[in-house]
């Protein structure tokens, strides 16, 4: 039987009420911008979390997207949203939670905790032993390509979830830019040491990035990390007031956003021709296959993911008259 | 000549040319118009090919990467999702072709790509018979259809929209935790893998609940309906259409296929409960829509009501009786095309006269009479008249409760039919008289009309084809009781 | 009690949380942050089932899942965002209209 030491022990049930604490305060935080700081927060003791369960593909997946970006997406609309709300923001959040706080509400709560107890109950109701897919995962890792277990899952045994996936970043991407107008972009030049900052994050952010890519067929990473941490370099780059060329935002842009889905759907279609199953890697090609595959992976994410920070369709927002060049701007 | 017919993988065609062309779309939004037609049209050919396919061979099936469950995924289509995979396709087509007229070119660029995945996502839902694989459909599909009911951009569309989207965020989350339950139970996601281990225990009770409650939120099940009617009344007429004759029945059709599949054995009074508020949910809904003075609205109600009947069926043992079954089947079927066929119509009224107040339609069925005969047909299948789908499935329902003795359920499908004939009729007596303020005509095109009428005669051919489509409910029909079945 | 079953009563809790969250706020960033919350409380239930192989590494299907679960929250999140925008700017408030309307 597992020995759970009594350091651990206390250390997970911290964490643990850490977590639920966080998620409390940050959802019944009167100031919106406390509350997505304390989410951020809250995203961080993830992280913590999934390296306690042994989890660390997910503990990177979380930093960069779970934490990161969407706490900077959030901040980003934060900002824009105290511009447009008609009541000014201090009255407003104030309301809310007097709302939440004085007319507490029970018949929710009571119903909520009933959910609660009678899950917990059929949760520790469960086995405390169980290998679930782990058998087959072993005996069957041998053929996909790649040592570790999540890439294996993610892009091959269940490969055709994440060309699925692929697609809905890609709805996600459509639904924002048929919304457009909606330009988190601010005009302001930035200052002096974020500017540095990113000259030299980014760079080393897209090492990272490369790294994790390479790494993820055998240990830890993959097409997802790496994605997510190219899209935080260019959602830095953003921030330090970079700017893509408005020739390069049609279709050069397009196909780098479409470049991940695109090299499912020929992968699908290719495998159905030489193995007539879909997704079926010819099993000696598997390994260069699933790269090629994580390459365009990761340069969708990474490019949806800032496309998405930026909210609104680039040709629109940047017509070529009143683009700023870098240089101009420290001017 | 047959064999190669039979020998092209027509089941993933259906996924990936829709999510292909949807890429070619983006990329290239001028040729988008042509590209969807030419899409829509070779998704029907795809389902008929996939449909020759079932009928000779049996059920299709397809082990995705060669690993099989419960390592892999398995794609999967017996006659009930031949029927899904069919509707969506002859739905599919009107809307497309309707909505190449209805749209501008910008409007147009936007529509293709998320229609083109849209469909994607029906396919692939369809023919999935895995849950986990399903989540990621649900998703797939959820987050197209709120970006299109937003496509119009005004205030009404925006805030349906995000209400629609919350509804069907939460009806997502609480089915996956449903899919942790039984994953971490039973080792496996595959449907048919989980029913042959799922056992009467406490977990297993859990993601029933959670399940059904996130798929009937997702399906608008009174009293889970509170986003349907703003977000399908204030989405674009192609929009609501597809909204309401399909994405709606995708969640249903989750559900059916757990409960038929996993659910059955352990379903005893919670059926009751889904049967009840199905009843509920056609009075309700029928009062609303009778209470309503925008045309959409009413449409958009009628479909609260409408989803009530499927749910009728429930407390008849849906898996396990043979009738109660194929009513069901032929209700969401006779509905998908017909509420398809009447939103279009809405459409058209509303395009026509620049507004939708039922009581100043002002002589329009002697101006567009096609448009008001795609109304009047569709409404003959939504009230349940003979010789619609509509009156067959009804009329199976009706059966199925009278031979178990169930005459409360046979009122509430009287009643509702009554209601429906009520609104159907309120809309069509406006349609004959001279409003107050005579309204100055828009021309309509030809092919909005048509696709209309077109899916409205659909369901009522349905009703006249109850024999042939009834024998292909059965085909692949994996209840686990299909063997015990008398 | 191992720290599988641990994690899971958290995430049920934080499922849970964010529910009320999403049910009692008006605001709708915060019910954003709620599902969020919510989605978060699901996949650690998903993770932490998946300790229970004792002292071997842990099933790594439920972590695949996951990851794509992560993706997909900050696909809906974003869509959810500028849609909250764009709704605020027509409306002037990031909250949803009185259900009064829809029977108008």
């Amino acid at each position: 039987m597992e020995t759970i030491t009594l350091l651990a022990w206390a250390f997970d049930s911290l964490l643990g009420l850490g977590l639920l604490w966080l998620a409390w305060q940050s959802l019944a935080s009167p100031d919106l911008f406390k509350a997505i700081v304390l989410f951020f927060a809250f995203g961080l003791l993830m992280a913590l979390a999934w390296v306690r369960l042994e989890a660390p593909d997910i503990a990177l997946a979380e930093v960069a997207i779970g934490a990161g970006l969407t706490s900077a997406l959030l901040l980003a609309v934060l900002a824009k949203l105290r511009a447009t709300e008609i009541n000014d923001d201090t009255t407003e959040p104030l309301e809310n939670v007097e709302q939440t706080f004085r007319s507490f509400q029970w018949f929710p709560t009571v119903i909520l905790l009933l959910v609660v107890a009678g899950l917990s109950y059929t949760v520790l109701s469960l086995p405390p032993y169980a290998t679930g897919l782990s058998a087959e995962i072993n005996t069957n890792i041998e053929n996909s390509g790649v040592r570790n277990p999540a890439t294996a899952v993610l892009l091959n045994f269940r490969a055709y979830d994440t060309l699925l996936e692929m697609l809905v970043l890609l709805i996600a991407l459509l639904g924002v830019w048929s919304l457009n107008g909606a330009v988190l972009q601010s005009k302001t030049a930035p200052g002096l040491v974020l500017d540095t900052l990113s000259r030299l994050l980014a760079p080393m952010l897209i090492l990272v990035a490369a790294y994790l890519l390479w790494v993820g067929a055998h240990a830890s990473g993959g097409a997802f990390q790496a994605g997510s941490i190219l899209g935080a370099a260019g959602v830095l780059l953003l921030l330090a007031g970079w700017r893509l060329r408005p020739a390069l935002t049609a279709l050069p842009l397009r196909l780098m956003l479409v470049a991940g889905p695109a090299a499912f759907i020929a992968m699908a279609v290719f495998t159905m021709m030489i193995e007539g199953q879909l997704l079926e890697y010819p099993k000696q090609y598997a390994g260069i296959l699933i790269l090629f595959l994580e390459i365009a992976a990761t340069l969708s994410i990474g490019t949806t993911l800032v496309a998405l920070f930026l909210g609104g369709r680039p040709s629109n927002n940047f017509p070529s008259n009143d683009f700023p060049s870098k240089d101009e701007e420290h001017k | 000549m047959v064999s190669v017919v039979t020998n092209i993988p027509w089941g993933i065609i259906l996924i990936l040319l829709p999510s292909a062309a949807a890429i070619a779309c983006f990329l290239w939004p001028r040729i988008a118009n042509e590209l969807g037609l030419v899409t829509a049209f070779t998704i029907v050919l795809s389902t008929t090919g996939l449909g020759w396919q079932i009928m000779e061979n049996g059920a299709y099936h397809h082990t995705v990467g060669g690993w099989g469950a419960p390592l892999g995924i398995e794609l999967y289509a017996d006659g009930l999702s031949l029927l899904m995979l069919a509707a969506s396709a002859l739905v599919g087509s009107g809307i497309s072709t309707y909505s190449a007229s209805y749209f501008e070119q910008e409007h147009l660029e936007r529509f293709w790509p998320l229609w083109l995945l849209l469909q994607t996502a029906l396919n692939a839902l369809f023919l999935s018979a895995d849950i986990f694989n399903l989540y990621v459909t649900l998703e797939l599909m959820g987050l197209a259809a709120v970006a299109l009911a937003a496509l119009t951009n005004n205030s009404d569309a925006l805030s349906g929209s995000m209400r629609y989207l919350l509804a069907t965020l939460l009806g997502s989350l609480s089915y996956l935790l449903g899919v942790a339950l039984l994953y971490h139970s039973f080792g496996t996601v595959d449907i048919s893998t989980l029913a042959e281990r799922v056992d009467s225990s406490p977990t297993v009770w859990a993601s029933l609940g959670l399940m059904t409650a996130g798929l009937a939120l997702k399906t608008a099940l009174f009293p889970l309906h509170f986003w349907l009617p703003p977000a399908h009344a204030s989405a674009p007429a192609p929009v609501s259409a597809l909204l309401s004759s399909l994405v709606v029945k995708a969640s249903f059709y989750i559900l059916l296929r757990l409960w038929i599949n996993i659910f059955a054995p352990l379903g005893e009074g919670v059926d009751t409960l889904l049967g009840l508020l199905g009843a509920t949910a056609v009075i309700w809904g029928s009062l609303q829509a009778l209470r309503q003075t925008r045309l959409k609205l009413l449409v958009a109600y009628s479909t609260v009501a409408q989803i009530g009947y499927l749910f009728l069926a429930f407390p008849l043992a849906v898996a396990t009786n043979v009738t109660a079954w194929s009513a069901t089947t032929y209700l969401v079927l006779s509905h998908a095309l017909a509420k398809a066929a009447m939103f279009l119509a809405a459409g058209n009224l509303l395009l026509f006269s620049s507004h939708d107040r039922i009581a100043d339609l002002d002589r329009v069925v002697q101006r567009i009479p096609l448009t008001m005969a795609a109304f009047a047909l569709a409404g003959v299948s939504i009230i349940g008249l003979p010789p619609s789908g509509g009156f067959i499935g009804k009329w199976l329902l009706l059966e199925a409760a009278l031979s178990q003795g169930r005459w409360d359920v046979a009122v509430i499908l009287l009643l509702g039919s009554l209601l429906a004939a009520g609104y159907v009729f309120k809309v069509l007596g406006h349609a004959f008289t001279q409003a107050p303020l005579p309204l100055k005509p828009t021309v309509i095109p030809a092919s909005m009309e048509w696709s209309a009428l077109l899916l409205a005669f659909a369901a009522i051919l349905l009703g006249l084809l109850a024999s042939p489509i009834l024998s292909l409910v059965d085909i692949g029909h994996i209840t686990g009781h299909s063997e015990v079945r008398p | 009690m191992s720290s599988a079953f641990l994690y899971t009563l958290v995430g049920l809790g934080l499922f849970a949380l964010g529910l009320y969250a999403l049910i009692v706020h008006a605001h709708l960033l915060r019910k954003i942050l709620a599902i969020n919350v919510m989605g978060s409380g699901v996949f650690l239930v998903l993770v932490a089932l998946a300790k229970r192989t004792g002292e071997v590494r842990p099933d790594p299907v439920p972590h695949a899942m996951v990851i794509t679960g992560i993706v997909v929250a900050i696909s809906a999140t974003a869509l959810a965002l500028i849609l909250m925008l764009k709704l605020t700017a027509k409306t002037g408030h990031a909250r949803l209209p009185d259900d009064q309307r829809e029977s108008r």
